[in-house]
């Protein structure tokens, strides 16, 4: 079990850079429209609070304004994004999310007497999920014959964190340099950064 | 991975390399003190240090070489500067070359000396030779450290080889006008002397060329000029060293201005090909260190000078004896 | 899928471009050059279906051959200037994300890994790597003993090589280590970023040979095209046009020469007539169904969509569908296997900087006699240089990592360092695309792909693990980790020289259907241990030049 997350990076922001020649117009126009998350449409009120208390699962955020993940995956679902792939031994994605929420919610009132998913503190959370991706099922039938594992890591996980690492404040937290055209890097060796990238990360004796 | 203390400072400090602070330090301080420098001694003085026995026409000859290899010295100052920024003058040394080009340029520019200014003089060129030459040497190791040792791949990113190159000419150059200026006469073994010299300074930098702009796969036409102009003007140096020929020296003079006009138009080219990057001058923090490198091309300036120089030595030489056959 | 997936240039995934005489111009942001267009009802000489690899470098030199073609292409034509964004998930619009049902003991990710839906395919989003097949493998079953024979000579394909890689100004290495002796490649080789030197000083810590790798980004300007700006976001759109990809090479090429391209026209149907013989293509654009006459109609949808048009054009005369009558169509599909290992290193390595495959080893490629060779086949590995989110994509399906984690882990991203390898697989009959029981939007059936590893697919994804763990390790790599996947599609409609056992003969003719032609990876006999992209090129390229050369004889 790993402690709570800091960054090597603090301070650094990839949004600082904004009006520099590391944006472009499209990206800043992109940017702009995804600081107001789409309505809720596709999923339930009580889906829909499961998949956000997923969402905090997955990518805790102890920051000022959190990372809206949820509200984008439900209108991917009501958009019917898709990702090109249906993998044979699972529903399609619009049924496989509702059914998966439905399941993670059952699960975790299997594990804490009744209490929802969404009700439970995140380490209770954390507890229910690994017990999924383990196969380690205690509603067998809340997942007709959906694979448990593999909606967790194929969607669930996926998703969400393939979401996230596309977003500037994950950019910044991991000292990655952000959005970059049209100015792309000089330096490419690891002597050297440019001086638009992230200084030297912070590292503990014990990773260095 | 070895670190100037200067940097670890930085780093220190700032959680970052030299970044653009370097570059300011550098030719900020240094080029401008230096220029200053070099222009006030530029005025002859007539004080007692003074070499009385150059001729005037010889001594305008000289200016002329001297103002080549003053450019030459300006040509290393910024590209050395600019080179060793992209670098985050990881290393102390690498302040030492844009510092040694700029001392080259004021000690060319300034008016020949005798006693000890005139050893200041030589002792900064002999500096900017010897770091020219450690130069040579600190790149060399850059790229045998690198996976790949000496390859093209190194030839072509790692540490220049040929670059410091230009710190050892512009100290020769400076350094033999300085003697010559130093003696009455002798205008023909000069004359020779600074031909052979300047063909061999226009020989190295075109092989420089000659790789750099085969990394940018000649993809402009324009980019044969400096590989093809120069050689041709370096052999008419040769053979005005080796054996000078009055009649040869026009068609070469006017090579050799062509050659000293490839530098300002080089300079030129290279600020289109820095536009050309992606963000062109916009992006000026990525493409004047990604693009090609727009100080480097005049010092075919000042190598076509100190050629012109020679010839002009010659001609001296040549009126000299047809004024005592009279 | 429903498009816009993107915000950017909305309308450019929903309105067709290519319209009224003209074609969007792509080193503009807004601009169009003049295109010409053919009415429906004229019999055009080549219809081709897909602006990739295959069907681009078809229409260029066909129409620079002076006939008349037209290139249609289910995907937007975009503006990479001014379309592209700095954003993972905008990007994903490059992709073809309808779904595939993918099926099998081990179902591959379709989409993102090897499926591109815009005009210029997969080389909008490919990673540039543009290796040539080892010669050998053009004949692995005579020469290797393995998989089956290509019916095409080796010294033929490369020759096209080098065509189109000078077409493409290929930026690779002066003297490449393996293989017989190919020119310098056009552009002189990119500078090798942090993660590349990783895999250089693994190698020569363990004795093999590594390279810059070549890559269709140019390393000097090149007309429109500004040298790479090493901005790494190659996998999602290069924005500053120094990619050189079918979308601003071949495609603007086929324009000028008096082709037209199609956007946004899904091709749903080849119509045949009463001989059997192809007439023409039903496609959907602008919101109908339309119909373009054709005396030959080339397929090039790449190994999924190319099958799947074959088996949806079935009619009584063709009941197993177009081409079909061996059965053939849609078998022998093939991956290459994707497998990586990642370390953690002591400095800073950022591998976000620079295309993300700088430098690659091709040992396993020529290497027959190794005693600890215990496949057949050959992998090459690069470098690698993961986008966040990709590789965050790729931590949690490893691992089922969440919560800090997979936040401490992703933590680390900047000191990280990879190597991945393009891996050989064998053709096996039952790894095949077939149709499903499902329809897309437009009502045609989709399709599902099954595949599974052979044992040799197995033992030579074992052996890369544990070559490129002790090289990561020897470069300084710590905490190790593995990973599967698999990239590339190839095969599908293989070309062959007997007409039981393949799709086509050597030249992409169907040898059912003498005006029903096939040009994309899926013509493929074997995988080979490289990115297919420069095979599918140079396969094109020679396609073109029989075609041209039949119809002048």
């Amino acid at each position: 079990m790993t402690g709570p997350f800091r960054t090597p990076y603090p301070g650094y922001d990839v949004l600082d850079k904004w009006d520099s020649p590391s944006y472009d117009d499209a990206t800043r126009e992109v940017l702009r429209a995804r600081t107001t998350p789409p309505p809720r449409r596709f999923l339930s009120e009580a889906r829909f609070a499961v998949l956000a208390a997923l969402c905090d699962t997955v990518i805790p955020q102890p920051r000022a304004r959190p990372v809206q993940i949820a509200p984008f995956l439900n209108a991917a679902l009501h958009d019917d994004r898709g990702t090109g792939t249906r993998f044979a031994v699972m529903p399609p994605d619009r049924d496989a999310w509702p059914l998966g929420l439905d399941a993670i919610d059952a699960e975790a009132k299997a594990h804490h007497d009744g209490t929802g998913f969404a009700d439970l503190a995140r380490p209770e959370r954390t507890l229910v999920l690994k017990e999924i991706d383990a196969e380690r099922l205690r509603a067998p039938d809340a997942w007709q014959d959906m694979p448990a594992q593999k909606f967790f890591r194929a969607l669930v996980l996926k998703q969400i964190a393939q979401f996230y690492y596309s977003q500037p404040a994950a950019m910044s937290e991991i000292g990655y340099g952000g959005p970059a055209s049209p100015r792309g890097y000089v330096r490419l060796n690891a002597q050297g950064i440019d001086p638009w990238e992230a200084p030297y990360g912070q590292w503990k004796e014990t990773d260095a | 991975m070895t670190q100037g203390r200067i940097s670890e400072l930085l780093v220190r400090e700032t959680g970052r390399p030299v970044g653009g602070k370097g570059m300011s330090l550098i030719v900020a301080t240094a080029g401008l003190g230096f220029l200053a420098a070099g222009l006030a001694a530029r005025r002859p003085s007539g004080g007692p240090h003074t070499p009385s026995a150059t001729s005037p026409r010889k001594r305008e000859a000289l200016r002329l070489s001297r103002d080549g290899a003053a450019i030459m010295g300006s040509s290393v100052l910024l590209d050395s500067g600019m080179e060793h920024l992209r670098g985050d003058y990881r290393r102390d040394a690498m302040y030492a070359a844009p510092l040694a080009g700029a001392a080259s340029m004021a000690a060319s520019m300034a008016e020949p000396r005798t006693g000890s200014p005139g050893k200041l003089i030589e002792g900064v060129h002999v500096g900017a030779v010897a770091t020219g030459m450690a130069g040579m040497g600190f790149h060399l190791g850059n790229v045998l450290r690198r996976p790949g040792g000496l390859s093209w791949d190194n030839l072509f990113y790692a540490a220049p080889l040929g670059a410091p190159g230009a710190l050892i000419m512009s100290g020769l150059i400076g350094m033999a006008t300085h003697r010559m200026a130093r003696s009455s006469g002798q205008e023909r073994r000069h004359g020779r002397q600074l031909a052979a010299l300047s063909a061999g300074a226009m020989l190295a930098e075109t092989a420089e060329v000659a790789l750099l702009h085969y990394r940018g796969a000649y993809h402009d036409p324009a980019m044969y000029l400096p590989v093809t102009l120069p050689p041709m003007a370096a052999a008419g140096l040769l053979l005005e060293a080796a054996r000078p020929r009055r009649r040869r020296r026009g068609p070469l003079r006017l090579l050799l201005r062509g050659v000293e006009a490839l530098g300002y138009i080089g300079t030129a080219f290279h600020a289109l090909g820095v536009a050309r990057n992606s963000g062109g001058w916009r992006n000026w923090r990525q493409t004047t260190m990604a693009g090609p490198p727009m100080p480097a091309p005049i010092s075919f300036a000042g190598l076509g000078k100190s050629g012109r120089a020679a010839l002009d030595l010659l001609d001296i030489a040549d009126d000299r004896l047809g004024e005592d056959s009279k | 899928m429903t498009r816009p997936i993107g915000r950017r240039a909305a309308e450019a995934e929903t309105d067709p471009r290519a319209v009224n005489g003209c074609a969007p111009d792509v080193f503009s942001r807004d601009g169009t050059v003049p295109m010409r267009e053919f009415p429906e009802s004229e019999e055009v000489d080549f219809v081709i279906v897909g602006a990739g690899c295959g069907g681009s470098v078809l229409a260029a030199k066909l129409a620079e051959a002076g006939m008349s073609v037209v290139l249609f292409d289910a995907g937007p034509f975009f503006r990479p200037l001014s379309d592209f964004a700095s954003d993972e998930y905008e990007q994903e619009k490059l992709y073809w994300l309808d779904p595939r049902v993918s099926d099998g003991d081990d179902p591959i990710e379709l989409g993102a890994n090897n499926s591109g839906q815009a005009v210029g395919g997969s080389t909008v989003h490919f990673q540039m790597v543009s290796l040539r097949f080892r010669p050998e493998w053009f004949k692995s079953r005579t020469k290797l003993g393995y998989a089956r024979d290509w019916p095409v000579d080796w010294q033929e394909m490369w020759k096209y090589y080098a065509e189109v890689e000078n077409a493409l100004k290929i930026s690779g290495p002066i003297r490449y280590p393996w293989g017989p002796k190919r020119g310098r490649y056009p552009y002189r080789a990119h500078e090798v970023n942090e993660a590349g030197l990783v895999l250089a000083r693994g190698a020569e810590a363990l004795g093999v040979d590594w390279a810059p790798t070549p890559l269709c980004t140019v390393s000097a300007p090149r007309g429109k095209s500004p040298p790479c700006a090493y901005r790494g976001m190659c996998k999602i759109g290069c924005s500053v046009n120094a990619k050189q990809s079918m979308l601003i090479t071949y495609v603007p090429r086929a324009i000028r020469a008096g082709a037209e391209v199609r956007d946004l026209a899904m091709v749903g149907r080849v119509e045949t007539g009463q001989d059997g013989r192809a007439t023409g293509v039903s496609y959907h654009r602008g919101g109908e169904w339309r119909h373009q006459k054709a005396r030959n109609v080339v397929l090039a949808g790449y190994s999924i969509e190319t099958p799947r048009l074959m088996l949806n054009s079935a009619t009584s005369r063709h009941p197993q569908g177009l081409g079909n009558s061996n059965g053939m169509v849609g078998r022998n599909l093939m991956v290459h296997s994707n497998h990586a290992v990642w370390g953690e290193f002591e400095d800073e390595i950022r591998w976000y900087k620079g295309p993300p495959s700088m430098a690659t080893c091709e040992h396993w490629n020529y290497v027959d006699d190794d005693p600890t060779k215990d496949f057949d086949g050959g992998y090459s590995f690069m470098s690698q240089g993961p986008l966040p989110g990709d590789f965050a994509g790729t931590l949690t399906g490893a691992t089922g990592m969440f919560g800090d984690e997979l936040l401490t882990a992703m933590g680390k991203y900047n000191r990280m360092a990879g190597l991945k390898i393009v891996g050989e697989t064998m053709p096996a009959p039952d790894n095949r695309v077939t149709l499903a029981d499902e329809s897309d939007p437009l009502g045609l059936p989709r399709a599902r792909v099954t595949y599974a590893f052979s044992d040799n697919d197995k033992r030579l994804q074992r052996h890369s693990l544990d070559f490129m763990s002790k090289m990561l390790g020897a470069a300084g790599g710590r905490n190790l980790l593995e990973t599967s996947s698999t990239a590339h599609l190839m095969g599908g409609c293989a070309m062959g020289d007997d007409p039981e056992t393949s799709v086509t003969d050597d030249m992409g003719r169907s040898w059912d259907i003498d005006n029903l032609w096939i040009c994309d990876g899926s013509l493929m006999p074997t995988a080979g241990g490289v990115n297919p992209a420069m095979t599918i090129l140079a396969n094109a390229a020679r396609i073109a030049d029989r075609i041209v050369a039949a119809r002048n004889g």
